[in-house]
């Protein structure tokens, strides 16, 4: 049997006195799409954070493919296969979309440590960072800063940036916080036409967009994960109903 | 770089080949100095306007990598051929060392590289009987490749003039690379770089070294124009100077270190001739920088020629 592309056990974050993460345990096969959900606090970006290397958790373990990468940088996980896009958009502002992408696409490879050629000198790099573009919908404005870019445009470069680094899982935070009803359809669109390799994790407060892609939800509140199931499931538990809605 | 640009370069470069023709060697040994610290500046901001590290160290490379040049030459006898590169590899060690406070960031890396660079001051001051204390290494003579000597200041500035052109070239590659584009994108987002696979205290430690490097060179060039050194080269004042210079001149550019060094070093000249309170007017004009030119004077251009672009297209 294969082991699952992401493993999370007991894992547990504390800040100061506060347990955003307490002892959660995850298993998400590979190629799944599976869908936090959770009211604000619930401990789901952290727990991200923690999965992907950007914070290191206080306890538990994370396995990537049936390999422990609790101890390595989140550099590392990132050359293992993962991905992860950021809930609040965190894109490279001073630089074009496609130089953008550039940095996506050499990130894990050892072509970052090239000094003596300009990236000009690698027509490849230019014609992927163009074809990443384009499946987003932003290959006409390759050559504009991303300053001009509106923030629903940065929110595809973000997801672009993911992409292009060539993961075999991905983590999105909430891809469509924030977007007009349009951009959402846009971008879960997007999210939906991935190929079914890659496993997804995502985070989603919309529901529509979140029981649309779903194979899988996950359900967390106060830190502790409440109830997993399918989408059906989800939607007719009355618990969640509870912490989720609040009392109708 | 527009056709503007090219026009530019090529017009300085013309001036810089003929200008010995026309100025004495008072004037060339300033604009020597000018392209010196211009290189400096250089250094300082391959740091500050590529990576966003604000380094307070920098003459500390310079100075060590002088120092050493200087020491070999004039008390060991060691020729040119070796000697110039030992202070390269003096400074650059330095570099190796140093660069591990890119584990900090922010005002901690700032508070760190200034403690570093009094250590140098500090060593090369108090140790006398090495480094010859205040007095510091005297009678550096020019340099000399077998028969090929340097005889004049004239013939010094069109070897700085050319090592200069070669590490502006070298440096644009350097930048435009993807070691280059990976800096910048770790200035714009550190996290973001993270995330997308770089080990980003490792490309920030890359950058350190070859900063040092650069300073260092400049070091080397400095310690053959001055003939001597003494421990005001890696004082704190001359950190902060090549800081100014980039920024003055334009952060992030590769004339703008040059430009900025150009301006501090002629307004010093001219300024300090009928004014005592030389360090008062480069206060004024840093403020002024920073209030109207905050890219510096290459930004203030390139603002003034996009609204100028702008109003032509209305």
């Amino acid at each position: 049997m294969t082991p699952p592309a992401i493993e999370v056990g007991a894992l547990t974050k504390e800040f100061g006195g506060l347990r955003a993460v307490d002892g959660i345990s995850l298993s998400v096969a590979t190629g799944e799409r599976r869908v936090l959900i959770g009211p604000n606090g619930a401990g789901k970006t952290t727990l991200f954070h923690c999965i992907t290397g950007t914070l290191s958790p206080s306890a538990g373990r994370v396995a990537l493919f049936g390999r422990d990468v609790t101890a390595l940088a989140e550099s590392r996980r990132t050359a293992l296969g993962m991905g992860r896009t950021f809930q609040i958009s965190n894109v490279f502002a001073n630089l074009s979309l496609a130089e953008n992408l550039v940095l996506a696409l050499i990130g894990t490879g050892r072509r970052k440590w090239i000094m003596h050629r300009p990236v000009g000198a690698y027509p490849d790099l230019r014609r992927r960072a163009l074809e990443g573009l384009e499946h987003v919908g932003l290959r006409q404005r390759a050559d504009e800063s991303v300053k001009h870019l509106s923030y629903g445009e940065r929110r595809q470069l973000e997801l672009a940036l993911a992409l292009n680094s060539n993961p075999k899982v991905l983590f999105l935070d909430e891809p469509c916080a924030g977007l007009s009803p349009g951009e959402r359809q846009r971008i879960s669109k997007m999210i939906g036409a991935l190929p079914r390799d890659i496993t997804l994790v995502m985070i989603e407060h919309d529901m529509d967009v979140a029981l649309g892609l779903a194979d899988r939800v996950t359900v967390l509140h106060r830190g502790r994960i409440i109830l997993e199931g399918s989408p059906a499931e989800v939607q007719a538990n009355p618990e969640v109903r509870d912490v989720y809605f609040g009392h109708v | 770089m527009g056709r503007v640009g090219i026009g530019l370069a090529l017009a300085a470069f013309a001036v810089a080949l003929t200008l010995p023709q026309f100025a004495g060697p008072f004037w060339m040994g300033l604009v020597t100095q000018m392209l010196i610290f211009g290189l400096l500046a250089l250094s300082v901001d391959l740091l500050l306007g590529q990576t966003g590290l604000f380094s307070l160290c920098h003459a500390s490379f310079f100075a060590v990598a002088a120092y050493t040049t200087a020491i070999l030459q004039v008390r060991y006898a060691v020729p040119t051929l070796l000697a110039a590169p030992a202070g390269l590899v003096a400074g650059t060690l330095l570099a190796l060392g140093f660069g591990l406070a890119v584990r900090t960031r922010g005002v901690y890396f700032i508070l760190i590289t200034i403690a570093l660079g009094y250590i140098v001051w500090g060593v090369l001051h108090r140790w006398s009987s090495f480094t010859g204390g205040d007095n510091g290494v005297t009678n550096v003579p020019f340099p000399a490749v077998g028969e090929l000597r340097i005889g004049s200041h004239t013939e010094y500035y069109y070897f700085v003039l050319a090592v200069v052109i070669a590490c502006a070239l070298v440096y644009r590659v350097l930048i435009a690379s993807p070691f280059g584009l990976s800096l910048r994108g770790i200035k714009a987002s550190e996290t973001r770089t993270r995330s997308l696979g770089y080990r980003t205290g490792l490309h920030l430690y890359a950058a350190f070294v070859l900063s040092g490097l650069l300073a260092s060179l400049a070091g080397v060039l400095y310690v053959y124009y001055n003939r001597f050194v003494n421990p005001v080269s890696a004082s704190f004042p001359i950190s902060v100077e090549a800081t100014l210079m980039a920024i003055i001149g334009g952060s992030g550019t590769i004339a703008g270190p040059f430009i900025g060094s150009g301006i501090i070093l002629g307004l010093r000249n001219w300024v300090s001739s009928f004014f005592e309170l030389y360090a008062t007017v480069m206060g004024v004009v840093f403020i002024a920088t920073v209030l109207w030119a905050p890219d510096g004077i290459v930004g203030l251009v390139n603002r003034l020629r996009a609204a100028r672009a702008r109003r032509k297209a209305l």
